[in-house]
């Protein structure tokens, strides 16, 4: 059986094709950053070798380390929000009635591309004509809150739009690993009496153990390295208080043109990403499990 | 345990393993075309004059957002093409923030187009100093010869050599809307005290005065640099950044002072750091705001576009920015100055076909721009025997009147610097930076930079 | 006696919990399908609409000219179709690559999956702005700058770790009974991943395939920077046609975004469905 699974030609030939698109298209990109994270270049004229010259920059620059704050945090919250996800699906996963309709409605704004989510967000936290301050002042609030205009609020008014994106994302993900469960075992757990609650805890949640794992490398990777939505809703600012590593990285390589530092942050960026989620692998290893 | 959508997916498998061969013979055909930049350039350099040439030209007037623009472009193109038929104008658009970015990585792997946009000063700098833009000297000493605005293309030079020819000047008047301030009794102001008073009236009133989206900073680094043009007159800022002054220059922190008074007198729209311009001017137009700043390209917007009501546009003027007693600057001196401009590419291979192409387009350009797009170009423009809106006649008196007009801080910067200035507005405006941080910070770029 | 007072007690509870779940469904449903409306209202509105007044707020003279408007001058007509074959290409070739790849490292036996594996996934974590100008000089190189290869390939390149990521969680969870029984009677490792481990892994396989379908579909920067001829653009590019230097059409992006979003909708729900339906054609005894 062993010389089925082990035939050395059938591996080279189901890995290969997918390794070597790997290997041109992001660890050749990889390997230049890292060059080009050695040079003083404005990406225009000659460049000039400086060594580490862009690193110890980078690790003396306060406003680096606050857009490295920032996406810390989010890389937290979206760990925490997969909580809520999961809780979702398991009641969509499970027998109640209009789950499927409910399923779909739940995955639409999903499909939207973030310039249509960065407008409805944009909308919704208007100081003056914004659905938000509409809906407080309805309720009598008198000083309503600036939202992304203002530095102490600005980060999370961000995240929970993020949070309301990739919603649907994990839903999906979560929701098929439930569908794979044999029906068998639950009913089994059924016949011993286990109520609804017991049944998700105890046997669907562990079931699903590698998936939810899978995610939270994902939601944090996806974090560290998150972009889109922050870019043009606010371009990082007010004064930075928004600004995260990606949106800082594209500003100096492509607003200031310094290519070189820009080519560092991102290089550091992958680091630390790599640092952390090794950090995940060791935190969430079990002896029988898995090596992802 | 074949299922019906695993028989699906096969289909699909094939479909796209022939799509791909499909594509593969696509490859060879687009290939030979990319290549024709190298290839054929040998063979060209042996052929004769009647050979085929193509001129790739990329501009940032899509049809969806600028129909004139882009109508008066094409039809251009068409012209030229018919006076020379060997000549083949290939035209890529895009919009305005992914042109950038592609002229940026374009410009990394020795790309460009034949013919390009580009922003002057500051923003053409590092193209240049890459030996990437042509020379146009002798384009202004030839065809063009005395047909721009005097200091249009010089900003567009670099240790006097030009590698820009401008199609835009802009100017940056503050428009009001009348009818708010008649509803209140008030008159346009012309000190700066009186400006405040107006502010001040508007805001006891429950109105808000002044239109600014933050969130792009260029909005209110303008609003800044009238204030240190009325306080320290029109070379202080311009010699901060060329580093004959300092950016420490008593004048320059006052005016960030003023700034700091004005935001907390509210005179701003609530939230302006966190709005962008296009939703700060929706302010303006649903005449939620009573001032707008604003460059004269959307002199449209307040005369011919027909989206905005009859009503609303019959109530808006302009006003020169208020002077300020005892300053430097005077009523006439305005912030503005050209906006893109066309550049050659130092290594293309229809360098000749390209320049004159860019000669004729200028030419064109300055004819057609303000009757079909509103647009008032860099070269001198007639207005006589033409039917402009009343607005845009002021306008242009006020140009020719202009006793100066400084080129956008932004642009005037490089971009690194620049970024810094835009940083440093959005923080003075936010109350994140005191004037002597704001000025010191943007002393500390510019003397990093010499 | 008293057993059966608390079952009805139970049962009430039972339903005013039900009722309770329902109402917080129906809100979040709520919540989740509005954008769209927004969006219809937004792309009938003029530019001075869509910031003047309440997002809440009907179009006062519905500007259904906007959706003509868009469909020549932004191009979309032929935008469209690029669309859908270069959506479609890479999503099968991603996910076809993705299954190969994930079978091989959680099925068969070598010494190196492993840090194969990690190789594919550091591919997660560049930011792709930081790999644009790298990248479109090797497509330079390699003569496919405006090409659609460029896009298909790079959809895969950048899709890939993360759809193998998704595979993965699920092939650890599946049941590896079947595959084991069919090599003990002699089946080929081909007629295993085709016939045997790819309908059964149909459910996560629609999952990945939606997903990818949605990333490809509204990717524009790859698109704007290695496509520089209209015939191969895409219908994101349709949006860039109405950002301008000085004026942005804002009504006509939202019908952009409106008629964009009606293929994907439909594909979408074919294919969640296609998680159910997956699932009880390829059920397997647990």
């Amino acid at each position: 059986m062993n010389k089925v699974m082990s035939n050395k030609l059938v591996i080279a030939l189901y890995v290969l094709p997918a390794l070597i698109l790997i290997v041109a298209l992001i660890y050749v990109p990889i390997i230049l950053t890292g060059y080009y994270g050695l040079m003083d270049w404005n990406g225009i004229g000659a460049m000039t070798f400086i060594g580490l010259e862009n690193y110890t920059e980078l690790l003396q620059d306060a406003k680096f380390w606050q857009s490295a704050k920032h996406s810390f945090l989010l890389a937290l919250f979206s760990s925490l929000s997969l909580i809520i996800y999961l809780l979702i699906s398991l009641v969509l996963a499970g027998k109640i009635k209009g789950a499927n309709l409910l399923r779909k409605i739940y995955l639409i704004p999903m499909l939207l591309s973030s310039v249509a989510i960065a407008q409805l967000w944009l909308k919704i936290y208007d100081p003056n004509n914004g659905i938000l301050n509409s809906l407080l002042e309805v309720l009598g609030v008198e000083n309503t809150p600036t939202w992304l205009a203002d530095p102490d609020l600005v980060l999370y008014a961000i995240f929970v739009a993020i949070l309301w994106q990739y919603a649907g994302f994990y839903i999906i993900i979560y929701y098929a690993a439930l569908k794979g469960i044999p029906e068998s075992l639950v009913e089994a757990a059924k016949i011993d009496g286990a109520n609804p609650i017991q049944i998700a805890y105890k046997i669907k949640v562990p079931l699903i153990a590698g998936v939810i794992k899978v995610t939270i490398v994902l939601a944090i990777v996806g974090s560290l390295k998150y972009f889109d939505l922050i870019y043009v809703m606010t371009g990082g600012g007010p004064n930075g208080a928004s600004e995260v590593i990606a949106s800082y990285m594209y500003r100096q390589a492509f607003g200031s043109y310094n290519f070189g530092y820009g080519s560092a942050v991102a290089f550091f960026l992958l680091i630390i990403t790599l640092i952390v989620t090794w950090l995940i692998r060791k935190l969430t290893a079990s002896e029988d499990e898995v090596q992802y | 345990m074949k299922s019906k959508w695993y028989k699906v997916f096969m289909a699909f498998a094939l479909i796209a393993l022939l799509a791909l061969a499909a594509c593969g013979n696509d490859e060879e055909e687009a290939g030979s075309d990319s290549n024709s930049g190298g290839e054929t350039e040998e063979n060209e350099s042996g052929s004769s004059e009647g050979e085929e040439k193509t001129i790739e030209f990329m501009h940032l007037w899509p049809e969806g957002s600028s129909k004139q623009h882009y109508e008066i472009v094409e039809s251009i193109i068409d012209q030229y093409e018919t006076d020379n038929p060997n000549v083949t104008v290939e035209v890529e658009i895009l919009g305005n923030e992914q042109y950038k970015e592609k002229l940026k990585v374009l410009s990394t792997s020795n790309e460009l187009p034949d013919v390009g946009m580009t922003w002057a000063a500051g923003f053409l700098e590092p193209y240049v100093s890459g030996n990437m833009f042509a020379s146009l000297d002798d384009l202004l000493e030839g065809p063009l010869n005395d047909q721009f605005v005097p200091g249009t293309a010089e900003a567009y030079a670099l240790e006097g050599t030009t590698y820009g020819l401008p199609l835009e000047l802009n100017i940056t008047p503050l428009y009001y809307n009348k009818a708010i301030f008649d509803e209140h009794g008030l008159e346009a102001p012309e000190t700066l005290d009186e400006f405040k008073e107006v502010v001040k009236t508007l805001v006891d009133n429950g109105v808000t005065p002044i239109a600014l989206g933050n969130k792009d900073r260029w909005t209110g680094s303008m609003w800044y640099m009238y204030l240190a043009d009325r306080f320290g007159g029109p070379e202080v800022l311009t010699n901060a950044i060329n580093r004959s002054g300092t950016f420490e220059d008593p004048a320059l922190v006052e005016a960030a002072e003023e700034i700091k008074n004005l935001v907390e007198m509210d005179a701003f729209l609530k939230g302006f750091n966190g709005l962008g311009n296009d939703e700060a001017k929706g302010y303006f137009i649903n005449e939620q705001a009573a001032m707008y700043l604003m460059g004269t390209w959307d002199l449209p917007e307040w005369t011919t576009n027909e989206d905005n009501p009859q009503e609303f546009r019959d109530s808006i003027e302009y006003m020169k920015f208020p002077t300020v007693e005892g300053g430097q600057g005077d009523i006439d001196s305005f912030v503005g100055g050209p906006g893109v401009g066309l550049f050659v590419a130092e290594d293309s291979d229809v360098q000749a076909e390209a320049k004159e192409f860019v000669s004729f387009f200028v030419e064109q350009w300055g004819q057609q721009a303000v009757t079909k797009a509103g647009v008032i170009p860099a070269t001198k423009v007639d207005t006589e025997g033409t039917d402009l809106p009343q607005m845009y006649i002021d306008i242009l008196n006020d140009l020719n009147d202009a006793s100066n007009i400084t080129l956008f801080a932004d642009v005037q910067m490089s971009p690194s610097v620049a970024e810094v200035h835009l940083d440093m507005i959005q923080a003075l405006f936010g109350d994140a930076a005191t004037p002597e941080e704001f000025a010191s910070e943007q002393e500390q770029a510019l003397a990093d930079e010499e | 006696m008293a057993k059966k007072i608390q079952e009805t007690d139970q049962s009430i509870a039972k339903k005013l919990g039900m009722g309770l779940l329902y109402l917080v469904l129906t809100i979040v449903a709520i919540f989740q399908i509005y954008p769209l409306v927004w969006l219809l209202m937004f792309s009938l509105k003029s530019n001075s609409e869509v910031f003047g007044l309440s997002p809440f707020a009907l179009p006062e003279d519905p500007k259904w000219e906007n959706y003509a408007r868009v469909w020549t001058d932004g191009n979309i007509n032929l935008y469209f179709f690029n669309s859908v074959w270069i959506t479609l290409a890479s999503v099968l070739l991603t996910v076809l690559l993705a299954s190969f790849v994930t079978f091989a490292i959680t099925r068969m036996h070598w010494k190196f999956n492993k840090l194969v594996l990690g190789l594919f996934m550091v591919g997660l974590m560049i930011p792709i702005h930081s790999a644009l100008i790298p990248l479109f000089d090797f497509f330079l190189k390699l003569g496919l700058v405006d090409h659609p290869l460029s896009i298909i390939l790079s959809y895969t390149a950048f899709n890939l770790p993360l759809t193998i990521m998704i595979l993965l969680g699920f092939y650890y969870t599946l049941p590896r009974e079947i595959e084991e029984a069919a090599v003990v009677d002699g089946c080929s490792v081909h007629r295993i991943f085709f016939q045997i481990t790819l309908p059964m892994t149909s459910p996560v396989i629609a999952t990945t395939a939606i997903i990818n379908m949605i990333y490809n579909w509204n990717e524009f920067v790859f698109v704007n920077t290695f496509i520089s001829s209209d015939k191969y653009k895409t219908l994101t590019v349709g949006i860039q046609n109405f950002i301008g230097q000085y004026l942005t059409d804002w009504g006509a992006i939202g019908a952009t975004l409106m008629i964009s979003i009606i293929p994907i909708l439909i594909a979408f729900l074919i294919l969640s469905n296609r998680i159910v339906e997956g699932i009880a054609a390829g059920s397997v005894k647990g």
